[in-house]
């Protein structure tokens, strides 16, 4: 009874002509908490569902804590789940709804309260036990739907999307409850979303997803950092990273507004740059850029440029005194950088020598 | 003063609706000679349940009403219980042809009834049932089961797919996620279905004159025509006597069900 390591070994899942998960190779360390990370459609679902036995796969293996799964029921993986519409047994009470797992195992009545009392108290449910769920605010019932994936203390935790159907303040509150949750169980999490913020915040590792295919699995930090292709690094961050295609020769990227020679092997001749938008330094520099849109949003000002011909989006401290129309320079944090293949989109092995003045 | 008018409206339509009923009542415990008075007494002089002993004592009524009994309950057993689980499937399964055998069972529904009487007769001849309740029972469920897998498809196209899911994950076995978690969602469905193919059963006529002919396996309506109206009487206390025994069972089922009608719509735990 501990934390089970979790592997998709080149998992695929078709449903008719659609292929919703394509070729999937991912090993989750026992104890990890994993986000599935990537738009509406990516896959997310599916691939959760796979893992909880509620979908076969159409090809490759599955495997938990060592055992191959493909063929075991969902209720025989040792996994619990939280659906993102909670579904809660509306016929139920508060109580047997976070029972219902341990009936299903057979525990006797008396011992089932007890597990029920402890979980209600650990999650604050004690006063709503004999309700129903539909008399229960979205957050209670969210709450419950996670009790009733803890009480069985499963080996790997399913979550799908739990907290997108609560307001920002109590998703927030949620996220801390999640860490803390994972910190104190030690099991293995897999947790689905399409929110950036929770999947940066609260995972070890995160999974990106796109069109049924992995994009990058590492740290969040790594993620930001040195996304894998032009995807990832579009995906994450708000505001998004600037994409700015231009040629490449003899070591130097060149676009309209922008030069900067690279130590790099191996680059074709079209390559796309990458800036996020906190590294576009506004003020003084060697390019140049136009002013478009101002927009303050309280603690910095997000400020849309035209470089070039390419939009170029900047922030800037809150106390910008820009106007749109405005002619400013501009210079780039050479060392954070990124370059992309434009034909395959996968990140260059790159490293800005130095940022140059624009012809 | 609109609402005064409003109230008079909805109790005129109630009298309205109701006066033939009323009329049923108050002929039944008339006695005869009161019946054919000019001008008609409304209130009868005098109340009397020789009718009802007739009926109950004098003639085969009570076999009837066991067999129209036997009949309604069977087919309404027979017909919820397989559009319970054809509608789930239907709903739940991935199957190929699946749409296209929903659309098939509605067809059946649009032939009229009496292109399929003598069919239905000689099918009966020919498995050795004709002339019997059993045939009646498959006859009704011929034409019940269509409809009731319609309206039970479309109760449980309203239960979210995530709560058997869960049912699954938390360790149910596809049975036991039917029976703990779809079966009571689907219940006042279950009940308005069960509720509709027992008044099918109840009053149904056409079918049970043309498949029975003998006594002993005539339901009420047919078995009370042929008793109490022929070509040269009608016995209109005893029909009327007749009719309002044969209006208890429906009363009785709806006063008992009407709470599970009405409870449990629209309720439910799955948001978004
Ligand atoms: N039961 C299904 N039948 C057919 N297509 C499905 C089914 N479930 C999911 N899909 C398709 O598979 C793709 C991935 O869906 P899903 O895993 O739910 O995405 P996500 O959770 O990332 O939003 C989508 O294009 C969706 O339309
Ligand atoms: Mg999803």
């Amino acid at each position: 009874m501990s934390a089970a390591e979790v592997t998709f070994t080149r998992v695929r899942k078709a449903f008719g002509d659609a292929v919703a998960v394509k070729g999937l190779d991912l090993s989750i360390r026992p104890g990890e908490f994993v986000s599935l990370l990537g738009p509406s459609g990516c896959g997310k679902t599916t691939t959760l569902r796979m893992l909880a036995g509620l979908e076969f796969p159409t090809s490759g293996e599955i495997s938990i804590g060592g055992r191959v799964v493909n063929d075991v029921a969902p209720g025989k993986r040792d996994i619990a789940m939280v659906f993102q519409s909670y579904a809660l047994y509306p016929h139920m009470t508060v109580g047997e709804n976070i029972a219902y797992p341990l009936k299903k195992q057979g525990m006797a009545k008396a011992e089932r309260a007890t597990h029920v009392a402890r979980i209600a108290a650990m999650l604050k449910l004690e006063a709503l036990l004999d309700r129903k769920p539909r008399q229960l605010s979205g957050g209670q019932q969210q709450r419950v739907a996670l009790g009733r994936a803890l009480v069985r203390s499963p080996k790997v935790f399913l979550l799908d999307e739990p907290l997108s159907n609560l307001d920002a303040k109590l998703r927030a509150h949620m996220r801390a409850e999640l860490i803390e949750l994972h910190r104190t169980l030690g099991r293995t999490f897999v947790y689905v979303t399409h929110d950036q913020l929770e999947a940066m915040t609260m995972s070890d590792r995160i999974a990106v997803m796109e069109g049924g295919e992995l994009r990058q699995f590492a740290p969040p930090r790594e993620v930001y950092d040195r996304p894998a292709n032009l995807f990832v690094a579009g995906f994450i961050g708000t505001p998004p990273m600037n994409t700015l295609p231009g040629s490449f020769a003899d070591g130097v990227y060149t676009h309209p507004a922008i030069t900067v020679r690279f130590a790099v092997t191996g680059a074709g001749s079209k390559v796309v740059l990458g800036v996020r938008p906190e590294d576009v330094l506004i003020g003084q520099g060697p390019y140049r850029a136009t002013v478009r849109v101002v927009e303050p949003t309280g603690h910095e000002t997000i400020v849309m440029l035209d470089a070039g011909g390419s939009p170029l989006t900047a922030r800037t401290p809150a106390e910008s005194t820009l106007n749109p129309g405005d002619v400013v320079s501009f210079a780039l944090r050479a060392e954070r950088l990124h370059l992309f293949d434009a034909t395959s989109e996968a990140r260059l092995d790159a490293r800005a020598m130095s940022v140059e003045e624009s012809v | 003063m609109k609402r005064i008018a409003f109230n008079l409206m909805a109790w005129t339509i109630v009298l309205v609706t109701a006066f033939p009923l009323i009329w049923m009542v108050i002929t039944s415990v008339k006695p005869q000679f009161e019946l054919f008075r000019i001008p008609p007494t409304f209130w009868p002089e005098e109340i009397t349940f020789e009718h009802y002993r007739r009926l109950l004592w004098e003639t085969p009524f009570l076999l009837f009403m066991r067999n129209s009994l036997i009949l309604s309950f069977s087919t309404t057993v027979l017909v919820v219980g397989v559009a319970t689980l054809g509608a789930h499937s239907l709903v739940r399964f991935r199957y190929p042809g699946r749409e296209r055998l929903a659309q098939l069972v509605l067809f059946t529904y649009l032939l009229p009834s009496v292109v399929l009487i003598l069919p239905l007769y000689l099918m009966m001849v020919w498995l050795g049932v004709a002339n019997s309740l059993l045939s009646l029972v498959i006859a009704y469920t011929s034409f019940a089961l269509p409809y009731a897998l319609w309206l039970l498809r479309s109760f449980m196209q309203g239960i979210p797919d995530d709560l058997e899911s869960a049912a699954l994950v938390d360790g149910a076995t596809r049975m036991e996620a039917f029976f703990d978690v779809i079966l009571p969602q689907a219940l006042p469905g279950i009940i308005s279905t069960s509720l509709f193919t027992f008044i099918l059963s109840w009053n149904e006529y056409l079918y049970a004159l043309v498949l029975v002919n003998t006594d002993s396996a005539r339901p009420l309506t047919t078995g009370v025509m042929s008793m109490l109206v022929s070509s040269f009487n009608i016995e209109w206390s005893l029909l009327m006597a007749a009719s309002v025994m044969m209006s208890v069972p429906l009363i009785i089922i709806f006063a008992v069900l009407q709470k599970y009608l009405t409870r449990g719509f629209g309720a439910g735990g799955v948001k978004g």
